[in-house]
């Protein structure tokens, strides 16, 4: 069968909501942030679908900008984590809750 | 014709007395008593010659414009609505400033020696001027809302009055009593007056007072349709303050306040201020014939029934009291049948001799170290001469005896009962029964108090004297007042010129109301033709005094056993009833009043106010406020999983909302 | 071909990002997400975006989640075993709404109008790095310098929460 724009976007959304079922069920702060990384990839995806169909490759590059976005992300998330960890010896999320009112 | 003459006085005869009060209020103990009582004498002395001044100069002037104003500002201004801060004197206003100042004045001399050891010295004499200032504003007010500002002043004054002992709780509960009881009357005082001005504001020309008293007469007759209405409500203010039945229940319970209150308020002035209504509304009461009618009925009524009750008491000021309440009644029997120039006669004459009677009174209290009770009185005519001497005088007066003042005012009123068409053979039989009985109890009180052998303890006789010069003085001039103050208003059948009536006939003649005017008018028509009628009629008057105040003194002072047996009479009971005043204070508490608590307790406290406002409107708002906090709280738990969650609700509502827009 | 590979990478993706949700230990779901972006690279080649591709192997398997993993080997302990408790959540239903919501609203939406086709083969040198260079450097080119500068921003950031005031030599 034809491969449509819509099979890319009904994919990247199952992507996408497996990420964000992920990042609300795991605890480990660590996974979660995996989580995150997963459901800016599915993005990605749709970028790049998007701009096969409209033949304009401008999508390629916010794609290489969410890269970096999400790199850095990663970095200073993980770095946090460490700091975290560091001090409460726990990554458990549940562990965390401070702002509790 | 309506002439504008000013006269700048009237603002000052209001509020010279005002100033005293207020500089005698606040300064109060810092203040020396020969101080305060200069200050406060002083005051009303003022304004009663300013108010000679006034009336001599309305004398000089011709009878139809006799009528000066001082208009100190505009009170209400808005739209069609005017209202101006205003004083006026005509002839009827006139009488009664002289009468208020000029006893007033009296009355406050002999304060300075009744009161003389009394701790609120300064406090008692700015209440009194705070009163007298009131009372002026009252007569003086060139609208009726000025009418009923002094209205609700005296009120006020006469609660801080009776209460003045107010360390004794019953003092403070008569106060008390007297104010609400009062208030009641003025319910139905303001629904006239708002009916008044609903019915007249369409109506009026520009620039025009709304209740200017000029303005009233003028429109008078716009008013006719409700006019029984608006009589009606009226008159029930004038109950309350005239303290007559259903409202007159306060004023015995009043003598709680010291004696020259009672004097000056509940005897000769306050207490007539619902007559001065009566008659300064003239105008729209001959308009209806059925007020005419409750007002003559309710007055005469009243007059015998508080004539009963006096018969039987032991207080001397309850006696005097109730002796009020039945004179107010004769008074409002005069308006009733249309002479309202007569009960204003009454007015003054009463003023007189009951002022007398009070202070006399009080001057026998004082001499009896405080003791009211007649019982333990008695032979006090030698050692209070004066007292005595004026104290009888003033009886005379009161029982109607020629040709000492009372005479002539009540015998003209029992005539004009009789001979006006709105009158009749009945009030007159009853106000003629009243007056006998009225002879009889005065004797009782005479005999009780000044003769026969006095039965107080060794240690009340020994203090017994005669009262300084400051309260026997306005004594001996009320007395003279009370002999020929009568002579005013000798009248014509007898050689006079009944000036007193002329006088004031122009305040009660106007174009509208025939009816009531034409009863007059009609039956004094018929009686020039035969002045027989009269002279039966007065001397029926005076013998009947005569017989009442003999069998009075026969009674008591010779064979008290018929007293006795009186009182045993069918066993007992007649007389338990008139001495528990016909038990109307009971029945008000049962009817009135209890319930009222009753539902003020279960259902207003507890169940509006602690349940509904409290409960629910009070602690329910508050208690909203916490659960929808201690809910929105559960959103800040600190989860981060749960704030996830919520981000994806967030966007789910999102998409949906765009892929339904769009 | 392009549908069976479609289907092969899609599927891969897809089983790769469900597993890594599902693993107990961190690592491994670690690795199974690098599973998962190699299949991403392999969609993007599919639609003619063959930098792209290589870019993703590149920046997302070989920086970031080699990162990630440095990281867990270095916390060690509690992390490598993963979640000790069983992995549920309490009110699953709730959990499940917003997601089920949004695919039947797209299922709907899509059984609705139908497909979308692609609409024609790419045009030539679309997607080649000098086509998206040309366009990094030409109209992008301030997104291009200001994206460095969060990179930047991110190192500096990173470095600040990360130091342990410990092991400075010369406090």
């Amino acid at each position: 069968m034809e491969i449509t724009l819509t099979h890319y976007l009904l994919l990247a959304m199952a992507i996408f909501l497996t990420g964000m079922v992920g990042f609300i069920v795991r605890r480990n702060a660590i996974v979660m942030l995996m989580c995150v990384e997963l459901m800016l990839s599915s993005v990605n995806i749709v970028f790049a679908a998007y701009s096969r169909f409209h033949g304009n490759a401008d999508g390629h590059v916010f794609v290489l900008m969410n890269f970096a976005v999400a790199a850095a992300e990663a970095a200073i998330g993980l770095a946090i984590l460490v700091e975290i960890f560091r001090r409460r010896r726990t990554v458990n999320v549940d562990d965390l809750k401070a702002l509790m009112e | 014709m309506e002439s504008h003459t000013t006269e700048t006085l009237l603002r000052w005869i209001v509020l010279v007395p005002l100033f005293a009060a207020a500089v005698g209020g606040i300064l109060n103990r810092r203040l020396p008593k020969k101080v305060a009582g200069l200050l406060a004498c002083g005051a009303v002395g003022v304004s009663f010659a300013l108010s000679v001044t006034v009336f001599l100069r309305l004398t000089r002037m011709p009878a139809a414009e006799r009528f000066v104003s001082d208009t100190m500002g505009t009170w209400i201004g808005f739209g069609n609505l005017q209202i101006d801060l205003g004083f006026s004197m005509d002839p009827l206003s006139g009488v009664m400033a002289l009468v208020v100042t000029g006893v007033g004045f009296l009355i406050h001399i002999y304060s300075l020696g009744y009161m003389a050891h009394d701790e609120g010295f300064s406090r008692f004499f700015a209440y009194m001027n705070l009163f007298i200032f009131a009372m002026m504003t009252l007569v003086l007010g060139e609208n009726l809302l000025m009418l009923f500002v002094g209205w609700e002043g005296v009120g006020l004054c006469s609660y801080l009055l009776i209460s003045f002992w107010f360390n004794d709780e019953a003092n403070a509960a008569a106060g008390k009593k007297a104010f609400i009881v009062n208030r009641i009357g003025d319910f139905g005082f303001l629904l006239g007056i708002f009916l008044i001005g609903t019915t007249l504001l369409p109506h009026l020309a520009d620039g025009e007072g709304l209740f200017s008293f000029r303005t009233l007469q003028h429109h008078a007759g716009i008013m006719a349709p409700v006019a029984t209405a608006i009589c009606l409500l009226l008159f029930l203010g004038a109950t309350g303050k005239s303290a007559q039945i259903p409202l007159y229940i306060w004023l015995p319970d009043a003598m709680a306040g010291p004696t020259p209150v009672s004097a000056l308020i509940h005897a000769a002035t306050m207490v007539t201020a619902g007559v001065y209504m009566v008659a300064r509304m003239n105008f729209l009461f001959v308009l209806s014939p059925t007020a005419m009618t409750v007002v003559a009925a309710v007055g005469v009524v009243t007059a015998v029934f508080a004539a009963t009750i006096a018969l039987t008491q032991n207080d001397i000021k309850k006696v005097l009291a109730y002796s009020t309440v039945s004179q107010l009644g004769y008074m409002m029997l005069a308006c009733g049948v249309g002479a309202f120039g007569i009960a204003i006669f009454h007015v003054m004459t009463h003023a007189f001799f009951k002022a007398l009677l009070f202070l006399g009174s009080g001057s026998v209290i004082h001499a009896m170290s405080n003791e009211q009770d007649m019982r333990v009185m008695g032979g006090l005519k030698k050692k209070l001469p004066i007292t005595y001497w004026t104290f009888l005088v003033g009886t005379l007066a009161l029982a109607g005896i020629f040709p000492f003042a009372g005479f002539f005012s009540k015998d003209e009123i029992l005539w004009k009962t009789f001979s006006s068409d709105l009158g009749g053979v009945l009030p007159w039989a009853l106000g003629f029964l009243a007056a006998g009985l009225t002879a009889f109890y005065m004797m009782r009180l005479v005999v009780l108090t000044f003769y026969g052998e006095n039965r107080a303890s060794a240690e009340v006789k020994s203090h017994i004297h005669e009262s300084p010069a400051t309260m026997t003085m306005p004594l001996v001039i009320l007395a003279v007042l009370s002999l020929v103050g009568g002579w005013i208003g000798w009248p014509h059948f007898m050689g006079g010129g009944a000036w007193f009536e002329q006088w004031l006939a122009p305040v009660f003649s106007s174009g509208h109301g025939a009816v009531a005017q034409g009863a007059v008018a009609h039956g004094a028509a018929e009686a020039v033709h035969d002045t027989t009628m009269e002279w039966i009629l007065a001397g029926a008057s005076l013998a009947w005094g005569l017989i009442g105040l003999g069998v009075g003194y026969f009674v008591y002072q010779k064979k008290i056993s018929i007293a006795t047996s009186l009182r045993n009479l069918g066993g007992g009971l007649p007389h338990k009833i008139l001495l528990n005043k016909y038990y109307v204070d009971e029945a008000y508490e049962g009817t009135f009043i209890r319930p009222g608590y009753l539902l003020s307790k279960n259902i207003l406290w507890k169940i509006v106010d602690a349940g509904l406002i409290d409960g629910l409107l009070v602690n329910g708002s508050a208690l909203v406020v916490a659960i929808t906090g201690s809910v929105l709280r559960l959103f800040q738990n600190g989860m981060v999983r749960f704030y996830a969650w919520s981000f994806t609700i967030g966007v789910t509502v999102f998409v949906l909302y765009l892929s339904f827009s769009g | 071909m392009e549908g069976i590979l479609f289907w092969v990478f899609g599927s891969m993706m897809f089983f790769g990002g469900l597993m890594m949700v599902v693993q107990r230990s961190a690592v491994v779901s670690a690795v199974w997400l690098i599973f998962a972006f190699v299949s991403a690279a392999g969609i993007f080649a599919l639609l003619s975006a063959p930098f792209l591709a290589v870019m993703q192997i590149l920046v997302y398997s070989g920086a970031i989640m080699v990162l990630f993993l440095f990281v867990i080997m270095m916390l060690q302990g509690p992390v490598l075993e993963g979640d000790r408790k069983r992995l549920a959540l309490p009110l699953w239903p709730a959990v499940a709404v917003p997601p089920l919501a949004i695919v039947v609203m797209i299922v709907g939406y899509v059984m609705r109008n139908g497909l979308t086709g692609m609409g024609g083969p790419a045009p030539e040198g679309f997607g080649s790095p000098e086509h998206v260079a040309g366009l990094l450097l030409g109209k992008y080119l301030l997104a291009f310098e200001l994206i460095s500068i969060v990179l930047l921003v991110a190192i500096i950031g990173a470095l600040a929460v990360g130091k342990d005031e410990r092991k400075l030599p010369w406090k």
